[in-house]
């Protein structure tokens, strides 16, 4: 179900798009069209989520780590992601100027650069781990830039944020390494927000701190979004890459094509990756007013859960869509949600897909597994490959 | 006077252009942006609105010249 999910996720869309989950206790959500309204209608559905969880964890987590859960709590509920209106409009405000596609493209001659450097490292050894290898240091690298802290803090910062990513996975002994991570992430933003604060600069946490000077975030909140700025462009760009790519090693012709002609089809293709095994899976809300959606009733503090990745493959917006095909157009599938909430970084993502799937395509002529089972993180949210070694072959 | 154009194609109704120019744009059934009046608000507040789009759905052009003012033309400075 983890490592191949998508004939349940059809046979759930197919026989119930909006489903009770008596097991969880949670709708669920798999019908493009549901999906859609849902996003568009924020009014009825709660972004904080977090803040309404009573009790432990879910998953369990070790007993004696139990009291680091309001830790997690405290982080997580001060951001953006888990704000509603009218907060949410005035604090996405101040971020969202930094990530207009405008304003974004100016910083793709960064990113190819960024590419070219660690593909031109990479092509001679013959093979690596795409997860470690390609897909963990690049978003870093860029995120890094943005948030105008030094290059050499990047391995400080890629550890940060893989313990934080332990806050969408399901082990038991996660809280430990997620409290390190969440304390790690907000001591080391704090000397940057008190030196930018009184003297902003064009950078990322400059943006962040201005909304504390206008009196939209409070300091607490402003280091808690630069650690959610931080990760959130983090794993999703790792999967994108990691489920792009496996996808064109599944499917040689797509590859084929791209690389007949990379400038042409870095765009579509990069949404297709998006459409065809998406980075998020998942994402929940808590419904605030009573919705009626599919004949079903939906009441005030129930948990909703939509999945993504069956929405993606409704077949009433995409044709043939277990089929990848790096020309679909159009292709609105739902990768980066859609409303109020929809993606902040988006257009810095696709321009990161654009040009590693380009660079990608103009260096390497065919990568080979090098292993028999793919196997994922333990997550209902992210799609997340654990390790990924591929092999090619370099001309002597 | 500006004219102003959003794709139904792209706009996933992310609302910023509702925020930001509130006499030109509303959300529609689908919640979606549409035009009720493109000199509903002034021009630079319209050009700021489509520069927000996430989905540079929005776009602008002199109604008189058909010069387009949003998006910039490749090449063009700003």
């Amino acid at each position: 179900m983890i490592a191949r999910p998508y004939a349940s996720f059809a046979r759930l869309r197919e026989r119930d798009p909006v489903h009770w989950n008596e097991k969880f206790g949670l709708w669920v959500v798999t019908g493009y069209d549901p999906v859609v309204w849902i996003l568009r209608h924020h009014e009825l559905f709660s972004s904080a989520v977090i803040r309404g969880v009573e009790g432990p964890p879910y998953p369990p987590v070790l007993t004696e780590d139990a009291p680091l859960f309001d830790e997690v709590k405290a982080f997580r509920a001060d951001q953006l992601v888990e704000q509603d209106r009218p907060e949410h409009l005035e604090q996405r405000k101040t971020v969202h100027s930094f990530f207009t596609p405008t304003a974004m493209e100016g910083w793709r001659p960064f990113v190819r650069r960024a590419v070219d450097e660690l593909l031109d490292e990479l092509w001679p050894r013959g093979r690596m781990n795409v997860v470690t290898d390609l897909a963990a240091p690049l978003p870093v690298r860029i995120i890094a830039r943005l948030m105008g802290v030094p290059r050499e803090d990047m391995d400080t910062l890629r550890g940060l944020a893989d313990s934080i990513l332990h806050l969408n996975r399901g082990e038991p002994d996660r809280l430990r390494p997620l409290t390190e991570g969440i304390r790690g992430i907000v001591e080391y933003a704090r000397p940057f927000v008190e030196e930018r604060i009184g003297n902003p600069g064009d950078d990322l946490i400059s943006a962040l701190a201005q909304g504390e000077t206008d009196g939209v975030f409070t300091r607490h909140q402003v280091l808690v979004n630069t650690g959610l700025m931080l990760f959130a462009g983090h794993e999703t760009t790792m999967n994108l890459i990691c489920n792009g790519l496996r996808a064109f090693i599944e499917h040689p012709a797509q590859w084929d094509r791209l690389r007949a002609d990379p400038d042409r089809f870095a765009r579509t293709a990069t949404e297709e990756c998006l459409r065809f095994d998406p980075p998020v899976k998942s994402t929940q809300r808590i419904v605030a007013q009573e919705a009626e959606l599919c004949g079903k009733t939906l009441s005030p503090g129930e948990r909703i859960r939509w999945i993504i990745a069956a929405a993606n493959r409704d077949p009433s917006v995409f044709e043939d869509p277990d089929r990848f095909d790096i020309g679909r157009q159009p292709n609105p599938h739902l990768s980066f949600g859609s409303g109020i909430h929809y993606c902040l970084g988006v257009a810095l993502a696709r321009i990161e897909g654009q040009e590693i799937f380009r660079g990608l395509a103009r260096r390497f002529e065919r990568f080979a597994l090098e292993t028999d089972e793919l196997r994922y993180q333990p997550s209902i949210q992210f799609r997340s490959i654990e390790s990924m070694p591929v092999a090619w072959s370099v001309p002597a | 006077m500006v004219k102003v154009e959003v794709d139904h194609g792209l706009c996933v109704g992310n609302a910023m252009c509702v925020a930001t120019a509130p006499g030109v744009f509303v959300h529609n059934e689908h919640r979606q942006s549409t035009v009720v009046d493109a000199g509903g608000d002034p021009a630079a507040l319209v050009l700021e609105a489509a520069a927000n789009c996430p989905v540079s759905a929005i776009r602008v052009t002199d109604a008189e010249t058909g010069r387009t003012l949003f998006p910039p033309e490749p090449g063009a400075t700003s």
